[in-house]
């Protein structure tokens, strides 16, 4: 598999109204959903999610291993799938990467911006969704530039469906943690009960109840970098 | 037993079985013209509509009348047939008793039809319209307060309970009782047990089917009691019981599930289960807190919903990520044990994949067991145990499982010995009633857990005075999937509370003497009781649903009073009253309170 470059896009600062849906099936989800005022910071952000390339570079190059391994890196990352997000990754493991390369996991609020813009974009590429620009309901995970054509405003590739994305912090509403993901997968489980897969709309956020690393990372779980800009 | 009167122009037919007077006027028509103790109802047993032609009155002709005795059994039945066009209409209608006090209303008809091509036919039951205006008259579950009839009574399964009509005494009654075999099924009792409870009785009409031979339309029960509405119930509850196969309830093995009284949900996303900085289960601390509300008999623990569906991973996969994966649970199951509490685990059908099937998870689970000594299986979302399942309890004879919805139909009661009650919806303003759950009484033998799982603030206290009313045992879910909802200091008490009684008068709660909403003297009363096997002791489970403070007597005792205790709920001021050799109990009871009171009599 041919490998590229993960190159930075760089975001300018602005403000925008936050909004975001949420679907926990039942239970809360304890955060101000907006509509609210937020600012963005000065940014640069990774075009796509960081590889197994990557991740496999920054083990070799750190020795990390964390302290709890139940499932890390379960996929076993080889040259054939270099190109493919990486996945089986707790956030812990995502943040011990960005800290890495310099930098950090977007929050909640960027992640939506980097994803729909100052034109409140529904979809990475526009307002209609559109299967074929996304890895939406397939069998496996794709090349994290499989659907470039499915960009954001600012550049940024495979924001929607193939593989869920960390952001960053541990939400504490007192009583439990979680964290909030974002883009979908493409995983679509069968029932109503399972949670809701395939790709999401960028103002979509799932509550993960967090618990220990086992059970904290999935099959269908990544992320990407940003990084703070002058 | 019977009687042909031909009265000058007057044609009528007394039928007398047993406990069971009825009388038809055949003149013109088939009217209903007593019943018992009702008298002049003058109404059409039924009227027929033939492609929206009702059919005339005066086209009715007696063709033969039927009847035969003997020790066991006693029949009585009449023919008709009318010709209405070119149509020729045959009809039997027909009483048999083979037991004191029930009788079987039989009404058949048969249609031969103009060039063999059937036509759409109607059919109302006029006398039960008639009977159902009656202000006597209570639907199933339905008491008077009074002005009008309330409901105050739920079940949900496939049996209904007889409507009820009854003197103005209360203590002549007749029950009517309309089986339905199978909701699809042609023309036999035609929905009647649903329509009766739902408003529109009055516009029922039934589209029925009819051949060359009879076909049964109506297959009533009519009980008969002189001993109130109870008795009925308790008629209605003997005869419904014989059908069961309930031998799965009542082996020799004491079986703990009989005294799951409090099943304790644990969610394991949260503080109260999960201690995030040692990254394990807090179980001890668990058990520890639920001392505040009398002892948890069991622990259900609840970590795929809802997490499964991010990834491929099936449920028991997810067992195995757990902290050192399913020693986890061993650990967890083995403290349980050693606090002599009982541990499920849950069991969720909608996660089967195209590529499973019941009897693989039934081999996950077997497995399960071995590894983890768990003693049982939570049917999420279920109502029924599956056969799959059903071959783990001879293998684990101490294996049980536990259904989220209460078993309906015959063959899940008899293999599902325990549920819960669940009430609740969380998208609506749903207010916890206090009213007698039928199936409760049924079926004493099979435990429910109440649980409301979104109720808060009043609703909770309702819930628990609920559970006191009906004398069943609770699931205490605080964290709802992640949204904590706890119980109160004050509740906590309440329920700490009932499930001493409910150990303590177990055999009175779980025995099958218990009869719901019998009478009381009080209108804005309604009062469940329960027995011991031989009558000599009984707990009333009393509620003052009213909106104000009821003082007096409440209700009228069976015997001779010997002792009587208040044991439960806010102190009631309960006395003894004795007037012309009858004994009364007299509370003091506020508005919205739930009391048990446990009376021993002299016999």
């Amino acid at each position: 598999m041919k490998s590229f470059e993960n190159k930075k896009i760089f975001i300018a600062s602005n403000e925008y109204t936050y909004r975001v849906e949420h679907l926990t099936l039942e239970g809360t989800c304890s955060i101000d959903h907006g509509p609210r005022n937020v600012k963005i910071k000065n940014l640069l952000v990774d075009k796509y999610p960081v590889t197994n390339q990557q991740y496999s570079f920054f083990l070799k190059k750190t020795g990390y291993q964390p302290r709890d391994t139940q499932r890390f890196l379960e996929h076993k990352p080889n040259k054939k799938i270099f190109n493919l997000p990486v996945v089986f990754v707790s956030q812990n493991d995502a943040i011990a990467y960005a800290k890495w390369v310099g930098g950090r996991l977007p929050t909640d609020e960027e992640w939506q911006y980097i994803a729909a813009g100052p034109k409140y974009l529904d979809w990475p590429w526009g307002n209609k969704f559109n299967p074929s620009l996304c890895n939406h309901d397939g069998n496996k995970l794709e090349s994290v530039n499989a659907y470039r054509k499915g960009e954001s405003w600012c550049g940024c590739v495979d924001m929607s469906g193939n593989c869920w994305e960390w952001t960053a912090g541990i939400h504490d509403d007192g009583n439990h943690q979680f964290a909030l993901l974002r883009g979908g997968s493409y995983f679509y489980a069968h029932d109503h009960w399972h949670v809701g897969g395939g790709a999401r709309k960028n103002s979509y956020h799932w509550k993960l109840q967090i618990l220990n690393e086992g059970m904290n990372r999935a099959a269908t779980l990544g992320f990407r970098c940003v990084y703070d800009a002058k | 037993m019977m009687q042909n009167k031909f009265t000058g122009k007057k044609k009528f037919i007394d039928f007398s079985l047993g406990s069971l007077n009825l009388s038809l006027d055949v003149d013109k028509n088939i009217f209903l013209k007593k019943l018992n103790f009702i008298k002049n109802i003058n109404n059409e047993l039924f009227s027929i509509r033939v492609e929206n032609k009702l059919i005339p009155r005066n086209k009715y002709k007696i063709e033969k009348v039927f009847k035969k005795t003997d020790v066991n059994f006693a029949v009585i039945s009449i023919d008709f047939s009318q010709n209405f066009e070119n149509d020729f209409f045959k009809g039997r209608i027909s009483l048999i008793q083979k037991k004191k006090n029930i009788t079987d209303f039989i009404f058949q008809l048969s249609a031969r039809w103009h060039k063999n091509i059937p036509k759409k036919v109607l059919l109302k039951f006029p006398f039960l319209i008639n009977l159902h205006k009656n202000k006597n008259f209570l639907k199933p579950g339905d008491i008077f307060d009074g002005k009008k009839r309330i409901n105050k009574g739920v079940w949900n399964l496939h049996e209904y309970p007889p409507s009820i009509i009854s003197d103005n005494l209360g203590n002549q009654c007749l029950g009517f009782e309309f089986y339905d075999q199978f909701p699809w099924q042609a023309n036999y009792n035609l929905g009647i047990s649903e329509a009766i409870s739902n408003e529109n009785f009055e516009k029922l009409e039934t589209e029925i089917q009819l051949t060359r031979e009879l076909t049964d339309i109506i297959l009533m029960k009519i009980y008969t009691s002189s001993q109130g509405r109870e008795k009925i119930f308790g008629l209605w509850k003997e005869n419904t019981r014989e059908r069961y196969d309930l031998r799965k309830y009542h082996d020799s093995k004491n079986r703990w599930i009989k005294k799951n009284y409090l099943q304790h949900f644990m969610f394991a996303y949260g503080e109260e289960a999960f201690d995030y900085k040692k990254m394990e289960f807090k179980i001890i601390q668990i058990i520890k807190e639920g001392k505040e509300f009398g002892g948890y008999d069991s622990i259900l623990f609840w970590h795929q919903y809802p997490r499964l569906g991010l990834d491929e991973s099936n449920q028991w996969q997810l067992y195995k990520y757990l902290p050192k994966n399913y020693k986890t649970i061993k650990k967890i199951v083995d403290i349980c044990h050693s606090h002599n509490t009982k541990f499920f685990i849950p069991f969720k059908p909608w996660d089967i994949r195209s590529n499973e099937s019941l009897d693989s998870h039934a081999k996950y689970l077997e497995r399960f067991i071995k590894a983890t000594s768990i003693d049982g299986f939570f049917l999420d979302t279920m109502s029924s145990l599956p056969d799959s399942f059903l071959k783990i309890q001879k293998k684990f004879p101490s294996f049980e499982f536990c259904s989220e919805g209460t078993p309906r139909e015959q063959r899940q009661i008899e293999t599902l010995t325990s549920s819960w009650d669940q009430i609740g919806d969380i998208r609506r303003n749903f207010k916890v009633e206090i009213n007698s759950n039928f199936f409760r009484f049924l079926f004493p033998e099979h435990p429910l857990n109440l649980v409301s799982r979104w109720s808060v603030g009043s609703d909770k206290d309702s819930l628990i005075k609920r559970a006191a009313f009906n004398g069943m045992g609770m699931v205490i879910w605080q964290d709802i999937f992640g949204c904590w909802l706890p119980f109160s200091i004050e509740q906590k008490k309440n329920i700490k509370s009932l499930k001493s009684i409910l150990k303590k008068y177990h055999k009175y709660f779980y025995g099958d003497n218990s009869i719901p909403l019998i009478n009381t003297l009080s209108k804005k009363i309604i009062c469940n009781e329960f027995s011991n096997s031989h009558g000599k002791q009984k707990i009333y489970s009393i509620y003052n649903f009213g909106s104000n403070k009821i003082k007096g007597r409440i209700l009228k005792l069976p015997l001779e009073v010997k002792e009587f205790k208040q044991i439960y709920g806010k102190k009631a001021n309960i006395q003894i009253q004795k007037k012309q050799n009858i004994f009364y109990l007299s509370a003091n009871l506020n508005v919205d309170d739930v009391i048990l009171v446990n009376i021993k009599f002299k016999i």
